[in-house]
């Protein structure tokens, strides 16, 4: 039983799910705001990625089904992306296994105006605590 | 079967199968609902003689908006016309400005109308008002340049048996997570209206406070609303109004500033986002 614990602890290691434990993405900004007048943000994402093991990496989002970039025997890894945004969409990194996400981050499109006129009309019942 | 009923069918099929819904996905509906609460602090002062100023440490903000029915924050109203120019409806609510007659305070003055020492103190209370049901007509327009607010209420409780006609005039600007909007208006209060929550009844007045009859005024308002979203659900936001009561009640001897100023600065949460 002693012996099976190692190769239990390498087989785990070896795994993407171990990796995905170690690999930090973070991405600048995470909010787009829109409204009637701004329909769509124009944005410059800086995306920051690092991990522990040296390997080849890729980012992809939402927009396409090619990785915006790869990196070879990399541990850490940053990138600019420069979009057109009017929906969530999400950022996430791979390794060898594009189909496994080592980790991933939404962008949160927020949509603050109304077609709907009644919602911007104007009550006073901030001011009517009583 | 030939080929021509055939391909007939197939493009039936083709037409009538969900591979429509390989066009651009429709955008999410808007929920009825729109729920938020701000938590913070601000007030609003009280033109009339010994009273509080109102604290605002909390702001609820429950609405609700169907086809036609709506709910806001106590406004309920019915919408006969929604276009491109205009967005009517039908309104009941309570009126506003009875909200400054429930801070009053007792108190004991013993300084007659003529400024002379009177021999016993008495005691005095600016007199209490009751809340007006009023229904009306609101219309909204709004656009690129702005948003237009027109309304006009009547009493129909039997409280003041007067009218208002109200109109504001707002214009956003948003880069991103910052919001700023100012707005300015106008309203016309009616002289029963006015007389009823500015004026003092025969049997109210006394050595304090002579009989007052108010005429129709004009109140006018002007407001900034500035807000910093933080993220999807949270947002920072400062609202400063400044209001100018109308000569009419302004002159009331139960009012003692002619104007009202509010402000509110907190940590707004908007729910179901």
């Amino acid at each position: 039983m002693k012996r099976l614990l190692p190769l239990a602890a390498l087989f785990l290691a070896l795994t993407p799910s171990a990796q995905a434990d170690d690999m930090s993405l973070t991405v600048k900004p995470l909010l787009c705001i829109t409204d009637n007048r701004n329909p769509v943000c124009e944005m410059s994402f800086l995306v920051v990625w690092e991990t522990r093991e040296r390997g080849y990496y890729c980012l992809f989002n939402d927009y396409g089904e090619a990785p915006v970039r790869c990196w070879n025997e990399e541990r850490r890894g940053e990138t600019t992306d420069e979009r057109t945004v009017q929906e969530s969409f999400g950022f996430w990194m791979t390794g060898t296994d594009t189909t496994a996400r080592l980790a991933e981050v939404s962008v949160e499109v927020l949509r603050l105006d109304s077609d709907d006129r009644r919602r911007k009309r104007r009550t006073r019942h901030v001011w009517d605590i009583n | 079967m030939n080929i021509r009923r055939l391909t007939w069918l197939a493009l039936c099929a083709v037409l009538a199968s969900p591979s429509l819904a390989a066009e651009a996905p429709p955008e999410p509906k808007e929920s009825n609902w729109r729920l938020g609460a701000a938590l913070g602090y601000g007030n609003r002062s009280n033109p009339l003689v010994q009273s509080d100023d109102i604290p605002i440490i909390v702001d609820l903000d429950i609405a609700w908006f169907g086809e036609h029915w709506f709910f806001d924050n106590g406004d309920i109203g019915f919408t006969f016309a929604d276009n491109a120019a205009i967005t009517a409806s039908a309104v009941a609510r309570f009126n506003s400005d009875r909200v400054f007659f429930g801070r009053t305070d007792t108190r004991f003055i013993d300084i007659g109308l003529d400024g002379a020492q009177l021999p016993v103190a008495v005691s005095f209370k600016p007199p209490d008002r009751d809340y007006a049901i009023e229904l009306g007509l609101e219309m909204l327009a709004g656009g690129a340049w702005g948003q237009l607010q027109l309304s006009a209420f009547h009493d129909v409780s039997g409280t003041h048996e007067g009218f208002e006609i109200y109109a504001n005039y707002g214009y956003g600007w948003r880069r991103q997570r910052l919001y700023i909007e100012p707005s300015f208006g106008v309203s016309y209060k009616s002289a029963d209206l006015n007389n009823y929550y500015w004026g003092i009844t025969a049997e109210e007045a006394g050595i304090v406070a002579p009989p007052y009859e108010a005429d129709a005024g004009f109140n006018w308002h002007t407001r900034v609303m500035i807000g910093y979203q933080l993220n999807k659900r949270w947002a920072l936001s400062l609202v400063a109004e400044y209001e100018r009561l109308n000569d009419e009640a302004a002159a009331s001897p139960i009012v003692e500033e002619d104007d009202v100023l509010g402000w509110f600065a907190g940590l707004s949460y908007r729910f179901g986002r």
